[in-house]
């Protein structure tokens, strides 16, 4: 992620918002099952391979939610939880709590409420987002593309020019596709589509991405309404 | 030879245990305390819940008092002072005295139960200006406001919306000379924390600690739910200066696990005091001619395994004269200290 200077880490937010974000959390089902109390022995950040790498430490997430330090929840609320590859390492936690479980919650209130550093956090995952959430399937064989992933090598290239015919070459016919990783048949497609509309999914890409929402809302109105679902995203 | 009594010295919770349990096995025993009423510290210092239990500190001594109290085998002894004694294991002459006069009666062992005071905050290095300014309170101050079910800031009689306590107080020091840890501190200060976040709801309550040492079933007893419950604060690091700033006290200090300085207001600042030997305690082991270790305490020569014999054979210390200890601690070694007091007395008889 490039530096941001633009001042927005900086600007003025009332300590009631940041309560109001704090509370919203703390409100959350999971919260009382996450964390108990902190001994900030640092168990969690002695397992946790994010912050090998960057200046991250699941303790301070649960130091700071038990000592309900609102401010420093709300830097960390806009920085450190998108420092987390979410693998659940420091769950080893001898009070049973769960930093990472906390940071699911963190992002989860990050999105839903729209904030700007969550937005640009989830940037780069549009594309993810909208291949799971549209085809059911996350990594497809058209999306590799020389500008897509430099990190896949050059040779991609080369790869891409024939693709079909490669796909082809792979004995299960679930698999002789290029749009999706696999094919999925349409009873799924609706489930998946039923299940992002009812536990709020499209809401928060509404709030994070609205282009992608409208993208999203286009493909999946169309399909639901054909297999008689009448659902309405507004 | 008939059985020679034991002499207990101190009426508080180890001296009473002690004279009880020789009571219990149908020796003889003599308990003297220097004021009129029995209870110790926990009575003296108006202590509201005993820790870890809650239990009612004026309850629970009153229960062991009456265990004492118009005992035939006990010959109690309230407002007298031992102030001499002659002799050696198994026939000492020790002199008792009261307001109507002097005595001398035959022990055949002493068990010394004169225990501790609290650690004067006031004292040395004065660091946390506990004499000048008046929120800054101690652990027992603290317990007399939770006894009367007020906690308010003695400045100006408001309930407190902050308040933090500083462990170690007068307690692992070098600088004052008390390098020892105190042992109860850290349970009473969690106690005390939950008692205050009962009474006063809408106060922050913050400890400052080096390390908190809550030993055995401590842990899930006050420490967890201090914190998980009551949602009191640790913090550890300890407080360097207190300094007034309005009406309210700012404590200034380094949040070690934040890796930060902290600068930060509170209404009322409970200091943690340790445990130092009480006057009792010095005065008993000048009369017995019983070591002293290091720090004042009565000092315990069979290592580990005796925990209660000292430096004169038929001299026996328990409680918190040894060294600091908690209600748990004290009740065990008084139940030693009598076993070993009635071995004394009991091969005396049978030698004689």
């Amino acid at each position: 992620m490039s530096l941001d200077l633009s001042g927005r880490q900086y600007a003025h937010v009332d300590y009631d918002e940041k309560e109001r974000l704090f509370d919203e959390v703390k409100g959350d089902l999971r919260y009382d099952e996450y964390l108990y109390g902190c001994y900030e022995c640092g168990i969690c950040v002695a397992a946790c391979p994010s912050a090998r790498f960057y200046d991250f430490s699941p303790r301070k997430i649960a130091q700071t939610m038990a000592r309900e330090d609102v401010d420093l929840f709300y830097t960390l609320l806009n920085d450190s939880v998108w420092d987390c590859s979410q693998c659940f390492s420091c769950d080893v936690c001898p009070r049973k709590n769960s930093p990472g479980g906390l940071i699911t919650l963190m992002r989860e209130v990050a999105v839903k409420n729209g904030l700007a550093s969550a937005q640009e956090a989830l940037e780069g995952y549009g594309r993810v987002v909208y291949k799971i959430m549209a085809t059911g399937t996350q990594v497809s064989p058209d999306m590799l593309q020389a500008n897509a992933f430099p990190d896949w090598g050059p040779h991609v290239k080369d790869i891409a020019k024939n693709l079909e015919y490669w796909r082809k070459a792979l004995p299960p016919e679930s698999m002789n596709t290029t749009e999706t990783s696999w094919q999925v048949d349409d009873k799924t497609i609706i489930e998946l589509y039923l299940i992002w509309h009812m536990t709020g999914v499209m809401d928060m890409i509404k709030e994070v991405d609205e282009g992608l929402f409208m993208i999203l809302q286009d493909v999946m109105e169309e399909k639901l309404e054909d297999a008689g679902y009448d659902v309405s995203f507004d | 030879m008939s059985e020679q009594p034991v002499l207990v010295i101190g009426g508080g919770p180890a001296g009473i245990e002690a004279a009880r349990g020789i009571a219990d096995v149908g020796y003889n025993a003599i308990l003297v305390e220097k004021r009129n009423v029995l209870g110790g510290t926990p009575e003296l210092a108006n202590y509201a819940a005993l820790t870890p239990d809650f239990r009612d500190a004026g309850e629970a001594m009153a229960e062991m008092a009456a265990t004492v109290t118009n005992n035939p085998n006990v010959d109690l002894r309230l407002g007298s002072t031992v102030t001499a004694t002659t002799g050696s294991s198994g026939n000492f002459e020790v002199t008792i005295k009261n307001s109507k006069g002097s005595e001398k009666v035959s022990v055949g062992s002493v068990v010394i139960a004169t225990g501790f005071q609290h650690f004067d905050p006031g004292r040395e290095t004065q660091q946390y200006g506990y004499y000048e300014y008046d929120d800054v309170i101690t652990l027992v101050d603290l317990e007399k406001m939770l006894k009367a079910k007020k906690v308010v800031k003695p400045s100006n009689g408001e309930p407190p919306k902050r308040l933090c306590f500083i462990q170690c107080v007068g307690s692992r020091d070098r600088q004052i000379g008390n390098e020892y840890c105190s042992k109860v501190c850290c349970g009473v200060a969690a106690k005390e924390s939950i008692e205050v976040r009962q009474l006063v709801p809408d106060c922050k309550v913050f400890i400052f600690y080096i390390d908190m040492r809550m030993y055995g079933y401590w842990e899930n007893e006050i420490y967890w739910p201090s914190q998980e419950k009551y949602k009191v604060n640790y913090i550890k690091g300890i407080a360097t200066e207190i300094i007034k700033k309005g009406d309210r006290l700012l404590v200034r200090g380094e949040d070690t696990t934040m890796g930060r300085p902290m600068e930060v207001p509170m209404d009322i600042v409970v200091l943690s005091v340790g445990m130092e030997p009480s006057a009792g305690t010095r005065e008993m082991a000048a009369i017995f001619e019983v070591k002293l270790n290091k720090y004042n305490f009565i000092e315990t020569t069979g290592g580990a395994l005796n925990t209660v014999g000292t430096s004169v054979e038929g001299v026996f210390a328990c409680g918190a004269t040894t060294g600091p200890a908690d209600l748990e601690d004290s009740i065990s070694s008084a139940s030693a200290a009598a076993m070993k007091a009635i071995t004394v007395v009991r091969k005396s008889a049978m030698a004689g």
